[in-house]
C-alpha cells in the first residue's frame, strides 16, 4: 500500500482530532480507527496517528495448499446488490471483490480501492481504483467499471435492490443523480453527493456491494463468474453445499498475500445445529458459520475452540405502533418496564453479549452517548397495563422459529407474565416470517450490524422508510436524524445522538434486551477465520496448518 | 388382466390430476406467493416490489390457467419488457426466445423449474429419487428379514415365552416414531460426549471419535457402514414392528391348520413344518402389507433424512414444501402418488400370484 | 443444597403423582372385584397385556387429569440459573417454590418434570378428540359405502384413496402453514368435518326412535342445541359464553389431523360393512322392514364394535405420533406449549450434551403409544375369544 498519498497535510482534519482524543481515552481504539478510516485514511496511517505500528495480519507464515470444508447454508444465487443473506456474498467472494473491506477491528482497508478521499463537508468522495488489477477474462478494472457498479446499485427499479436504499442521497427518482459520478480518468472517480453522507464507505463495503463486470447481466453470479479474485466455483448446490478451487488461469492482483487454500468446500447442513454437531464429530466440517448459546460450548467440547466477535447485531423486540393497543404510548412503556434486559439476555442469549438500552444505538458506535439505567418494576408495569383498560388483554409476542431469537421472545414473555400481565407466543417459520415482518403488532426482529449509529436509524425508524417496522413517526426525531447525517464528527454528533436517544426510550419504541457477541468454532488447525462482526467469510485469507 | 391393469392406471392418472390441482391450488394461494417472491428476491421487500415481482414472474394469471400452462394444454406466459426483451415460462424453460408462446408443461415433457435448487425438475428430482433408492433398498435389506425372522419365531408357538417377548418388542418398536429412535440413537450412538461412543473410545475398541456418524451427508458419496447405519436403522424400525405383527398373525393362523395338524400327527419334525409347510402359506399377507408399507415409509424417509440431512427424496420434499417451491412440490407429489399406487398395484398382483385360489375376473 | 439422588428424584417424583396412584388402585380394585358385570372391558383384565397397557394409559390420563396437582412448578416459568441443569438440582433461591427440579432444567430453565406432565394433557385433549371426530366421520361415511354400494361407494372411496395418496408430511406442510389460516380453508374444512358428528348423532337417535317421536324431538333437540352451540364455537369461535372455543392455530392442526385419519377409518369401516352387510340378522331386519340407516346403526355397526375399538386405541397413539410429527416440523401447536412434540424438537438441538430435556418427553410418548397399542392388543384378543 503507498503510503505517500496519505502525507500528514492529507489526512482528514477530523482524524487528527479522533487521534487525539483517543490518546485522551475520550474514544477508544476500535471507535478511532472506524472513523478514522471511513474518512479516508489508511490503516497503517491511522494507527500511525496513535503512535502506534499497524498489527500484522498474521503473526505465522501462512502455508499454501489443503482443502477447507465449512458448514455454511447455501442459498439459490442472485443478483449480487439483492443478496439479503452474508451467506450468499461469502460464497462468491472468492472471485467477486469489493472496493473497500471492513475488518474485525473495525477498519476500512482499500481492496480494489488504492486510497479514497472524503471533503470536508461528506459531500464529495473521491475514488482511486487500484492499478493492474485484471478482471478473469482478461479485461483491465477501470473507474468507468467502478461508475458502472455505482449505477447498478442506484437502480431502484430492480426488486429487492438493497443498495438503493444504502446509496441514500446519491440516488434520484430510481436512478443515479443527474452529475452524481464524474469519470475523472482511468483510475480516477468521483462521487458527488445531494446531502452529506457518513456512512457510504461503510455502505460499499456492506456484502451486497460485490463490484461485477459490465457484462454480467444474469442473476447468477455463480454461473457467469467473471470476477477480479483469486478463486473460481465448480459447483454450487442450493441446499447441499459448493465449492471453489484456486484459478489457475488468472494473476491475481495481490498474488502472494492471500489464495492460501487449493480448495474451499461450503456444506449445507440445513438450519438445525444438530447436524453440524453430528457432522462435526464425524470430521465432515472444518469449522462451522456461526454457532449460537449451548451450541458454542458443544462446539467447543469437541475440539473445535471458538472465536468471538462483539458486534451491534441486537434483536428489537418492537411494537408496531400503528396496532392496537400499542399505538398507546403508555402501553409500550409498561411492557419495557416489566422486562429486565439483564435476564433477557442471561436466559435468552446465554449472557453471551452486552445488555442494550432499549434504543438501538450501540456502545461500539462511535457516537454512542450513555444515558441513566433503564427502570424495571413488574408492579408498576402491571399498574399501567390497567390503568391503559387491559388488565384482562391477553398480549401477543410473534417471532421467527430461529432458535435464539424464538429463546429471547420466549425470555420476554416470561418476564411480562411475571409481572401478572398475559401474554402468548407465536413462533412463525422462517418462510413465513417475513411476509409481514413490518406488520407485526408486536414481534421480535433480528438487526445485523452497522458501523455507524446513524445507519440503522435511518434505515428503520424514519417515518415511512420501508424498513420502519414500528411503524415510528416523529417529526422532531426525524429532524435530528437529518441534522446528525451530516455531522462528520462523531463528538459534535452524540449530542444530537443524546437526545435521539432519549425520544427513543421515552416513545417506547422497543424493548431492545442485548446486543449479540457472535461466535464462530474452527479447528486449531485452521488460521485466519476467526469470526468477523459482519459475517464476513473472507477464505481468500484462510489457511490451514 | 390386462382390463384390470388399464382401469388401475387410469384412476392413477385421474388420482394424480386431481392431486396435483389440489397442490397447485394451496402452493399459489396470494400470501404464499408473496413468501415465494421474497424468498426469491429478498425477504425485506416492500409490498409493491412484490406485487411487480409476482407480475413479472408470470405469477400473475389466474390459478387454473397457470394450471394449464403446468400441464401443458395451454401456452406459457409471456411478456414483453419496455426495451424488447421477451420473458416468458418456456423462454426460461427451453433457453430460446423463439420459444415464447409455446406450450411447455407436463404432456411436452417440461417438469418445469426449482426456485429452490434453480435447477431443472427433472434432474433434482430424478437425482434425490436415485439417492433414497438406495437408502429404501438398505431399509427393505434390513427391515424385511429382521421383521419375517421375528413374526415367524413369534407366531410358531403362540403364546410362549418367545412369541410374547418378541411380540412385545415389535410393538415397541411401533410406538417409537422416527423421530424419537433417530434422537436416542444420535444420543446412544453419534456423541462423542454421552452415550457408548466415549466408553468404546477409552476402551480402544474404535478409531474415530464416534461409532457412527450422526450426518449422512457422505453417503452421498460413498455409502459406509458408518455413515449410513443410523438413518437406515431408524426408518427400519418403526416399520418393522408392523409387518412382524402380520406376520405374526399370520403364521399362528397357519400353524393352527388342518394340514400342519397332519403334518405333525404323521411326526414330521418341527422344523420341517415349519419351513417345508407353514412358510409359505404364512409369508402370503406380509407380501402385500409391505408393498403397502412402502409409501408409508415415505413418512420415516423425510424425517430421517431431514434429521440425518441426507439429500434424498423425502429432504427434497420437505425443502420444497418450506420454500414453497412450486413446479417441484407437484413433481414430488406426482412422484409420491405413482409410488403408492404403483404399490398397491403389485401388493394386489403379488397377492393373486401367490395365492392360487384367488383369480381376478 | 444437595443434588438429590436418583432414588430421591424417583421417590419424590412418585410422591407428587400420588393422586394417580390412588386413582390407578381405585380403578382397578373396582374393575377387577366386578370386572364380570362389565363386558368387554371387563374382560381386559383377564389378559396380562391388555392390564399393562391399559395401566399406561390410566396412568397418564389421571396424570393429565390431576395435572394442576402434580406440577411442582409452572411450565413456563424459567428460573435464573437453572437452564439445562442435571435432574435433582436444588434451586438457588426456592422462596415458596418447590425447592428441586426433579427431572432438570431445560434450555430455557423451565422444570422438566413440570413440562412433562402437562405435556400429558396438551397431548390427551388434542389426540382422543381428534381420533374420535375421525372416527365419527369414518363410521358416517364408511356404513352407506359399504351398505348401498354402487356409485357412492366408488366416489367416496375414491376421494379416501385421494387423500391417502397424499404424503401426510405434505399435506401437513399445505394445511398447517401459517399462510393458510388467513384463509377460509381451514374454517371451510371444520366446517365440513364437525358438522358430520352433529348429523351422525342425529341420524343416530333419529333412525332408532322415531316411532316415539315425543323421546325423538328431545333427544334430537338436545344434540342439536348442543351440537350447533359447539359447532360456532369450535368453528366459528362465535360461542358466546366461550365454553367451546379453539385458537386458530389449534383448529388448523386438529382439521389436518382429522383429515389424514378420516379416510383409513372409512376404509376400515367400509370394509367391515360389506363384511357383516351378507349376515342372517341384517337380512331379518330388512325382511322387518326396518330403514337403511337404522339397519346401518343399529345392526351393523354394534356388531363391528371389536375391530373399531382396536383400531381407536391404535389410532390414538398414531395421532398422537403425527402431532409429534408436526411438532418435529416446527409445525405443531403453540411455541411455548409443553406439549410433547415440540418439547422433543426443541430438546433436540442439544441432545449430544443436555440429553435430559429430550429424553423424557420422548420416553414419555412412547410408553403412552405403548400403552395404546398394548391395550389394543388385549382388547383384540378379548374381542376374538367372543
Amino acid at each position: 500500500m503507498k503510503d505517500m498519498i496519505h502525507g500528514s497535510g492529507d489526512v482528514h482534519a477530523a482524524a487528527r482530532m479522533y487521534a487525539r482524543e483517543c490518546t485522551e481515552g475520550k474514544l477508544s481504539r476500535r471507535e478511532f480507527l472506524t472513523r478514522a478510516t471511513a474518512l479516508g485514511v489508511a490503516v497503517p496511517t491511522a494507527y500511525g496517528l496513535l503512535g502506534l505500528a499497524a498489527p500484522e495480519a498474521q503473526a505465522q507464515t501462512p502455508m499454501m495448499g489443503g482443502t477447507l470444508r465449512m458448514q455454511m447454508s447455501i442459498k439459490a444465487q442472485r443478483d449480487p446488490r439483492t443478496w439479503d443473506w452474508s451467506e450468499l456474498a461469502n460464497a462468491c467472494r472468492g472471485w467477486l471483490e469489493y472496493l473497500v473491506d471492513y475488518q474485525r477491528d473495525g477498519t476500512l482497508t482499500p481492496v480494489l480501492l488504492e486510497s479514497w478521499e472524503a471533503s470536508e463537508d461528506a459531500k464529495t468522495y473521491t475514488l482511486h481504483i487500484r492499478p493492474g488489477v485484471k478482471w478473469n477474462n482478461g479485461d483491465d478494472l477501470t473507474a468507468a467499471h467502478i461508475a458502472h457498479n455505482f449505477e447498478r446499485w442506484c437502480d431502484a427499479s430492480v426488486e429487492g435492490n438493497s443498495m438503493a436504499t444504502r446509496m441514500g442521497s446519491l440516488v434520484e427518482d430510481g436512478a443515479v443523480r443527474a452529475g452524481g459520478l464524474e469519470v475523472v480518468d482511468d483510475l480516477t472517480l468521483r462521487v458527488n453527493l445531494a446531502q452529506p453522507d457518513i456512512a457510504l464507505m461503510v455502505s460499499i463495503a456492506d456484502y451486497p456491494a460485490a463490484v461485477v463486470h459490465p457484462a454480467f447481466t444474469g442473476d447468477d453470479p455463480v454461473a457467469n463468474p467473471i470476477g477480479t479474485g483469486p478463486y473460481l466455483p465448480t459447483s454450487y448446490e442450493p441446499g447441499i453445499g459448493a465449492t471453489v478451487v484456486r484459478n489457475a488461469d488468472h494473476t491475481w492482483w495481490n498474488e502472494g498475500n492471500g489464495a492460501w487454500l487449493d480448495q474451499i468446500e461450503f456444506v449445507d447442513l440445513g438450519t438445525d445445529p444438530a447436524a453440524w454437531i453430528a457432522a462435526a464429530e464425524a470430521g465432515e466440517i472444518d469449522l462451522n458459520y456461526q454457532a449460537q448459546g449451548d451450541i458454542i460450548d458443544i462446539f467447543d467440547a469437541i475440539g473445535m475452540p471458538r472465536s468471538e466477535a462483539v458486534t451491534a447485531a441486537t434483536i428489537a423486540v418492537r411494537f408496531n405502533q400503528d396496532s392496537e393497543p400499542y399505538n398507546n404510548r403508555d402501553v409500550r412503556r409498561a411492557l419495557q418496564m416489566a422486562v429486565n434486559n439483564a435476564i433477557v439476555l442471561e436466559l435468552g442469549y446465554n449472557d453471551l453479549g452486552t445488555v442494550a438500552e432499549n434504543h438501538h444505538v450501540c456502545p461500539i458506535h462511535p457516537e454512542y452517548a450513555q444515558l441513566p439505567a433503564l427502570s424495571v418494576d413488574g408492579a408498576a408495569a402491571r399498574a399501567a397495563v390497567e390503568a391503559a383498560g387491559l388488565g384482562d388483554y391477553e398480549f401477543e409476542l410473534i417471532s421467527i422459529d430461529e432458535p435464539w431469537q424464538a429463546e429471547t421472545c420466549d425470555a420476554v414473555a416470561a418476564q411480562v407474565r411475571d409481572a401478572g400481565i398475559n401474554i402468548a407466543r407465536t413462533i412463525l417459520p422462517g418462510a413465513t416470517f417475513w411476509n409481514d415482518w413490518t406488520k407485526y403488532p408486536w414481534s421480535a426482529t433480528e438487526w445485523n450490524m452497522r458501523p455507524l449509529g446513524v445507519q440503522v436509524l435511518n434505515l428503520a425508524y424514519r417515518s415511512g422508510v420501508p424498513w420502519n417496522e414500528t411503524a415510528f413517526s416523529n417529526a422532531e426525531f426525524d429532524g435530528l436524524l437529518d441534522q446528525a447525517n451530516g455531522i462528520a464528527d462523531a463528538d459534535a454528533r452524540r449530542t444530537v445522538m443524546q437526545r435521539l436517544e432519549e425520544i427513543m426510550q421515552e416513545e417506547g419504541v422497543m424493548i431492545q434486551p442485548y446486543w449479540r457477541s457472535i461466535f464462530r468454532n474452527a479447528r486449531p488447525d485452521v488460521h485466519g477465520a476467526e469470526m468477523h462482526p459482519t459475517f464476513v467469510v473472507d477464505y481468500v485469507n484462510y489457511w490451514k496448518s | 388382466m390386462l382390463l384390470f391393469l388399464l382401469r388401475r392406471i387410469g384412476v392413477m392418472f385421474v388420482t394424480a390430476l386431481c392431486l396435483t390441482l389440489v397442490v397447485f391450488y394451496l402452493t399459489n394461494l396470494p400470501a404464499k406467493l408473496e413468501t415465494l417472491a421474497k424468498t426469491q428476491a429478498g425477504s425485506r421487500m416492500t409490498d409493491e416490489e412484490v406485487a411487480r415481482w409476482i407480475d413479472r414472474n408470470g405469477y400473475g394469471s389466474p390459478v387454473l390457467v397457470r394450471y394449464g400452462e403446468w400441464l401443458g394444454v395451454l401456452p406459457g406466459w409471456v411478456r414483453e419488457a419496455d426495451d424488447g426483451t421477451v420473458t416468458g415460462r418456456c423462454v426460461a424453460l427451453r433457453d430460446d426466445p423463439a420459444a415464447a408462446g409455446t406450450r411447455c408443461g407436463l404432456l411436452q415433457g417440461e417438469w418445469g423449474f426449482s426456485t429452490r435448487f434453480r435447477d431443472e425438475v427433472a434432474s433434482v428430482i430424478g437425482a434425490r429419487l436415485g439417492a433414497t433408492g438406495l437408502l429404501m433398498m438398505w431399509v427393505l435389506i434390513v427391515m424385511v428379514p429382521m421383521a419375517l425372522l421375528v413374526g415367524v419365531l413369534a407366531g410358531m408357538r403362540e403364546g410362549s415365552r418367545t412369541d410374547r417377548t418378541l411380540s412385545t418388542f415389535a410393538i415397541a418398536t411401533t410406538a417409537t416414531p422416527e423421530y424419537v429412535s433417530g434422537v436416542l440413537f444420535i444420543a446412544l450412538l453419534a456423541s462423542s460426549t454421552v452415550g457408548l461412543s466415549p466408553l468404546l473410545v477409552s476402551w480402544g475398541w474404535i478409531d474415530g471419535p464416534v461409532l457412527f456418524q450422526g450426518n449422512a451427508r457422505s453417503a452421498l458419496d460413498t455409502i459406509t457402514l458408518s455413515n449410513f447405519t443410523l438413518p437406515v436403522l431408524t426408518i427400519a424400525l418403526y416399520g418393522m414392528g408392523y409387518v412382524a405383527r402380520i406376520t405374526r398373525a399370520s403364521m399362528t393362523e397357519v400353524m393352527t391348520q388342518q394340514y400342519i395338524r397332519t403334518a405333525r400327527l404323521k411326526g414330521v419334525s418341527f422344523a420341517n413344518i415349519v419351513l417345508k409347510h407353514a412358510l409359505r402359506n404364512a409369508l402370503i399377507a406380509p407380501f402385500t402389507v409391505i408393498m403397502l408399507q412402502i409409501p408409508w415409509l415415505l413418512n420415516g424417509v423425510v424425517i430421517s433424512e431431514v434429521l440425518f440431512s441426507y439429500p434424498g427424496f423425502g429432504w427434497t420434499l420437505y425443502e420444497a414444501a418450506v420454500n414453497n417451491d412450486i413446479e417441484l412440490l407437484l413433481a414430488s407429489s406426482v412422484v409420491a402418488v405413482i409410488v403408492v399406487l404403483v404399490t398397491q398395484l403389485m401388493s394386489d398382483i403379488g397377492y393373486v400370484y401367490l395365492n392360487p385360489r384367488i383369480r381376478i375376473s | 443444597m444437595e443434588p438429590l439422588s436418583w432414588l430421591e428424584i424417583l421417590a419424590r417424583a412418585a410422591q407428587q403423582l400420588l393422586p394417580v396412584w390412588i386413582a390407578l388402585v381405585v380403578t382397578f380394585a373396582l374393575s377387577i372385584r366386578f370386572k364380570r358385570k362389565l363386558g368387554l372391558y371387563g374382560k381386559l383384565f383377564d389378559s396380562n397385556v391388555g392390564m399393562i397397557g391399559f395401566a399406561i394409559v390410566m396412568f397418564w390420563l389421571f396424570t393429565a387429569f390431576f395435572a394442576d396437582l402434580i406440577i411442582t412448578h409452572d411450565p413456563l416459568a424459567q428460573v435464573s440459573r437453572m437452564r439445562n441443569v442435571v435432574p435433582g438440582t436444588p434451586l438457588p433461591r426456592p422462596d415458596a417454590l418447590y425447592p428441586y427440579y426433579l427431572f432438570g432444567g431445560d434450555s430455557l430453565a423451565r422444570d422438566v418434570f413440570s413440562r412433562m406432565v402437562m405435556g400429558a394433557r396438551e397431548v390427551l385433549r388434542i389426540a382422543p378428540f381428534a381420533a374420535m371426530i375421525s372416527f365419527m366421520i369414518g363410521i358416517s361415511l364408511g356404513l352407506p359405502a359399504g351398505y348401498f354400494g354402487g356409485k357412492l361407494d366408488t366416489g367416496l372411496t375414491f376421494l379416501a384413496n385421494l387423500v391417502l395418496a397424499f404424503p401426510v408430511i405434505l399435506l401437513f406442510f399445505l394445511l398447517v402453514a401459517p399462510e393458510i389460516q388467513d384463509t377460509l380453508i381451514p374454517v371451510v374444512m371444520a366446517g365440513v368435518l364437525f358438522l358430520v358428528p352433529i348429523l351422525f348423532a342425529t341420524v343416530l337417535l333419529n333412525s332408532r326412535f322415531f316411532t316415539q317421536p315425543a323421546k325423538r324431538n328431545l333427544y334430537v333437540g338436545i344434540i342439536l342445541v348442543i351440537g350447533v352451540w359447539a359447532y360456532a364455537g369450535l368453528v366459528f369461535d362465535a360461542d358466546p359464553s366461550g365454553l367451546w372455543s379453539m385458537s386458530p392455530n389449534l383448529l388448523n392442526v386438529f382439521v389436518a389431523v382429522v383429515f389424514v385419519n378420516a379416510p383409513t377409518v372409512f376404509r376400515i369401516v367400509r370394509g367391515i360393512t360389506l363384511d357383516i352387510k351378507t349376515r342372517d340378522y341384517v337380512a331379518a331386519a330388512q325382511t322387518r322392514g326396518e330403514g337403511p340407516w337404522y339397519i346401518m346403526l343399529w345392526e351393523i355397526l354394534p356388531n363391528a364394535r371389536g375391530p373399531l375399538i382396536v383400531d381407536f386405541c391404535l389410532r390414538i397413539g398414531y395421532t398422537t405420533i403425527l402431532l409429534g410429527t408436526l411438532g418435529f416440523f416446527g409445525l405443531g401447536v403453540s411455541p411455548e406449549s409443553p406439549d410433547w412434540g415440540s418439547t422433543i424438537n426443541a430438546g433436540r438441538r442439544l441432545l449430544t450434551v443436555y440429553p435430559h430435556p429430550a429424553l423424557v418427553p420422548a420416553l414419555s410418548l412412547m410408553s403412552l403409544v405403548l400403552g395404546l397399542n398394548l391395550l389394543a392388543d388385549g382388547l383384540r384378543e378379548e374381542s376374538l375369544k367372543d
